[in-house]
């Protein structure tokens, strides 16, 4: 009998956290299926690319993609754009409260109309600010321009810093900071460290003041035709393959960070915990900016999980 | 057995004479509909997003800003410094044509544009000098091929574009073996010249190759601006090459005043009916690459080929002949688009390095554009000469040669290419 | 006559398609320049300008210069295919394969305009069309947008149909002359405009 395959499409090096975490699912899922199922991984988008890759799944095109979270605002699902709000969660506590609790299964929710089923939040880190000019307080970033994702949350986040924010594809960001075009970027380490930014930047503050990451999604329509015991194999696969990215992605940063500091190329300051206070509260008010776009209910939502409130600040 | 049907339906489709984007098209389609699952909505999707790329964009954006130097005067200006400069030698203006071709190789993108550019001012004034018209010829359509050698290059961004290698690495790798190929042509054209005595220039005197050379800084100074622009981080390709349409726009209407306004509108709907006949085979291709990587078809042929125990040396020479073999048929940018996507991998997998790997390819398509049946610089140079094919193909021999023995010295010696990028700590 | 108000309204929208999106990423560029130099006032002006939907929108123009490029190109005769093997053929033979040839360039352009068609209607356009004229909305949804400009994906993805339909006719147009008069669009790309003896004559 012929196994069911599932193409799962990235857009990253085999070798990154979300690389070796397709892989690692890739395998589970033959061994817990017994082989009914063969995952076949694409990684370095050789089948789909960034843009294409989610309109591809809801056609039916390709099975599973672990896209990062900022592709499902274009998609329509605003509220995932609470992901890009600056402070929204502490640490990898609060995270994890709201991915793998309920408002993350409300979020994965939202995509279902759009034919795509939600399995996993996938971490890639925190964001740290890096600068060729010591950061210990807000008004630090003022006047500089920052290189971000295209988003305009983000966007919002480095006014509300005074920051002129720059959005630029992550493949230019070292020559942009190389050649004066921005002064500063955020990312977590593991990025800065792989692309080199450190060697072109003086200063990093690790303000933890936003997340980055990734959703494991699937075809909806072909998610719901699988047989259902080969699905409950596939969710424990997936929940195993959840808990190792999540791990690699966590040493990888921490690693990453040590090797920034061992280069001697940057200053890696850790704010203390007043400094990061002011930071948190001159960011915290991009959350009340950004409601009517993302939805107060969502916000809300992620406060309850977190319990976080924003008048006790 | 599917690799099989897939690459028997596509030759047949183009042997038939129909536009080969049309055969890739339809090799995909008929394909998709009879032997696999992949939604065909997927085709629709791709055909999209197979050029949204801002890499691709710099295709019409060079075509553009070649038009225009093309008309704008640039190329006269050009030949007329390169003729100042090394006319008085043996083989006169044929080697001032090698040189010229090399200038305008550094601003232009395409080899048909420069031999076009060049060729229809300098070889009517061969002929006119005492030259025989074989001999201009051959020196004109063979010295073309260095537009894409030599950075910009719309080849080397094809090639980008199919194998995700950076463009900027590709232009710089180009420089080292482009000046080295303008040389080796330099010397044929100047040995042939002295075994048969052809006419020189009287020597131009140093007030008139300080004069050349002022009517021809604007148009040099393009290939500070674009190389400079990639090498400093200023634009990434694709920028530099909108901002030399606009510089050498520029240069044609208000330096040299050899363009008019009116003329505009004309030269931009013939550069976006060339770019958008390039992006739509782009378009087929991308298509095509992906039904092979959906039938994990590289991935296969990388595999027996490894195993094989053909090893580097091998292989290169296998991929060398295929090229060339290619070459006769089609022109570079297909054969780019639908070779590279199937060689690259197992290009890597042996441990070559990916730019090299692209230089390789362009020195290949170089040759390609120069030999019937299928040429396009020989066409060109058939169009502007009214020279037969045949006739052309005897004119160009001793260049091609020459152009052979090159390919073997950059197939075999990476540093050749390497040596800048890796100086440039581009890669 | 209204063929003829129909192509160049064809060639206009190429020429403007190609011009403006040179233009619009050469002020991006210097717009991006500008904002380096640390000039009070200046500075801050030149960064409060939003130019991110740059590259976007080069993008989508160049893809729709593209799709209906093509189909003008077409008319131009400059897609080119391998005819080596067809010249050899007698005249009768020869003309065989090319209306062969025109009439499978018609077949796939209808295939891939058709199933564009289907991809934009499903990815919004059916939404939008139904919310304007007030179909049952049940079960559809709006379709995505684009990241920095957030325009409609559908809306820019049209240029697929638009533009294959487009190119459908023109095959089927030059097919109609073709086997009326035996004449074919020929692209010289050894011609070119404006170079003349006078410049030949200047190099010496
Ligand atoms: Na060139
Ligand atoms: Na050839």
């Amino acid at each position: 009998q012929q196994p069911i395959v599932i193409k799962f499409s990235h857009v990253v090096a085999q070798d990154t956290p979300k690389g070796l975490a397709a892989e690692f699912f890739a395998k589970r899922a033959g061994e817990l299926t017994k082989g009914k199922v063969k995952v076949e991984v694409y990684a370095n988008s050789t089948l789909y690319k960034d843009k294409e890759e989610v309109e591809a799944l809801q056609v039916g095109a390709v099975q599973m993609l672990a896209p990062s979270l900022a592709k499902f605002g274009p998609l329509g699902a605003k509220e995932f754009e609470v992901f890009d709000l600056p402070y929204i969660f502490d640490d990898y506590k609060d995270l994890h409260a709201v991915t793998q609790g309920k408002v993350g299964q409300e979020l994965m929710a939202k995509l279902e109309p759009r034919g795509i089923k939600g399995l996993a939040f996938w971490d890639n880190g925190f964001k740290v600010f890096s600068a060729n000019n010591p950061m210990k307080k807000p008004e630090d970033l003022k006047g500089k321009k920052f290189r971000i994702q295209s988003s305009k949350v983000l966007e919002e986040q480095m006014r509300t810093l005074g920051a002129l924010p720059q959005a630029l594809a992550f493949s230019e960001v070292y020559q942009a900071l190389q050649t004066g075009v921005v002064d500063g970027q955020e990312n977590p380490y593991s990025n800065i460290y792989t692309q080199k930014m450190h060697e072109v930047q003086s200063h990093i503050t690790e303000t933890n003041h936003g997340y980055l990451g990734y959703a494991v999604i699937v075809n909806k329509k072909f998610w719901d035709g699988l047989p259902a015991d080969v699905r409950g194999q596939l969710e424990q696969a997936m929940k195993e393959a959840t808990d190792y990215a999540n791990s690699i992605a966590k040493k990888k940063n921490d690693e990453d960070k040590k090797a920034i500091i061992a280069s001697g190329k940057t200053q890696v300051y850790v704010p203390t915990a007043a400094e990061r206070l002011a930071f948190k509260k001159a960011l915290v008010p991009v959350h009340k900016k950004m409601e009517s776009r993302i939805g107060a209910d969502i916000i809300k939502q992620v406060y309850d999980a977190t319990g976080f409130d924003p008048s006790k600040l | 057995m599917n690799a099989f049907i897939i690459f028997v339906l596509l030759l047949g489709l183009m042997l038939t004479g129909m536009p080969i984007s049309i055969s890739l098209g339809l090799t995909v389609l008929t394909f998709l509909f009879t032997m696999t699952n992949v939604p065909l909505e997927s085709v629709a999707l791709k055909l999209f997003t197979g050029i949204e790329k801002f890499e691709i964009m710099a295709i019409p954006f060079f075509i553009l800003a070649g038009n225009f130097l093309t008309h704008g005067g640039v190329a006269k200006r050009m030949i007329r410094f390169a003729t100042a400069m090394v006319g008085h030698w043996y083989g006169g203006l044929g080697l001032g044509g090698v040189l010229a071709c090399a200038l305008f190789a550094a601003v232009s993108g395409s080899s048909p544009a420069t031999v076009v550019a060049i060729g229809s001012i300098l070889l009517p004034a061969m002929v006119k000098a005492g030259f025989p018209p074989r001999f201009g010829a051959g020196v004109i359509t063979t010295s073309g091929a260095l537009g894409i050698l030599i950075p910009p290059s719309i080849v080397m961004v094809m090639y980008s574009v199919a194998t995700n290698t950076s463009v900027g690495a590709l232009f710089m790798a180009g420089v080292v073996p482009g000046i080295l190929l303008a040389f080796f042509l330099g010397v044929t054209t100047w040995y042939r010249a002295w075994k048969n005595d052809y006419p020189r220039q009287p020597k131009a005197s140093m007030a008139e190759r300080f004069k050349a050379f002022k009517d021809a800084f604007w148009g040099l100074m393009l290939i500070v601006v674009v190389m400079g622009g990639i090498y400093t981080g200023l634009f990434t390709p694709t920028e530099a090459a909108a901002m030399s349409a606009v510089y050498a726009f520029i240069i044609a209407v208000f330096v040299y005043k050899d363009m008019t306004i009116a003329s505009i509108p004309k030269i931009l709907l013939n550069s976006a009916n060339m770019s958008a006949m390039l992006l739509y085979i782009i378009t087929n291709a991308v298509l095509f690459s992906f039904v092979m990587t959906n039938e994990q078809i590289p991935q296969a042929l990388a595999d027996i080929i490894v195993n094989s125990g053909l090893g580097v040396i091998g292989f290169l020479l296998a991929v060398n002949i295929i090229l060339l073999v290619a070459g006769n048929f089609m022109e570079p940018s297909s054969i780019v688009l639908i070779f590279a996507p199937i060689m690259f991998p197992i290009a890597i997998k042996l441990g070559i390095d990916p730019v090299h790997f692209g230089i390789l390819m362009v020195v290949n398509m170089e040759v390609g554009m120069c030999h019937p049946p299928v040429g396009l610089n020989l066409y060109v140079a058939s169009g502007i000469t009214k020279m037969g094919i045949t006739e052309l193909t005897v004119a160009v021999w001793p260049w091609l040669l020459t152009m052979l023995v090159f390919l073997v010295l950059v197939t075999y010696w990476p540093a050749l290419s390497l040596a800048l990028p890796r100086y440039l700590g581009m890669i | 006559m209204l063929s003829k108000v129909f192509d160049h309204l064809e060639e206009a929208l190429i020429t403007f398609l190609m011009g403006a999106a040179t233009l619009i990423i050469f002020v991006a560029v210097v717009h991006r320049y500008l904002s380096g130099f640390d000039i009070p006032v200046v500075q801050d002006f030149v960064l409060s300008i939003n130019m991110a939907w740059a590259q976007e929108l080069c993008i989508i123009m160049f893809v729709w210069m593209a799709k209906f490029g093509a189909a003008y190109g077409v008319r131009t005769g400059i897609h080119v295919g391998v005819d080596v093997l067809i010249n050899k053929l007698s005249t009768p033979w020869r003309n065989k394969f090319i209306v062969f040839g025109l009439l499978a360039g018609a077949l796939f352009t209808a295939v891939v305009g058709t199933l564009g068609a289907t991809f934009v209607w499903d990815n919004g356009a059916h939404y939008a069309f139904y919310s304007w004229f007030g179909g049952n909305m049940d079960g559809l949804y709006e379709g995505p947008t684009t990241p920095d400009l957030e325009w409609r994906t559908w809306t820019v993805y049209s240029a697929i149909p638009l533009g294959s339909y487009l190119m459908c006719t023109r095959f089927l147009q030059v097919a109609v002359q073709f086997i009326k008069t035996g004449e074919l669009p020929h692209h010289d790309h050894g011609h070119v405009d404006g170079l003349d003896d006078e410049d030949t004559a200047e190099v010496k």
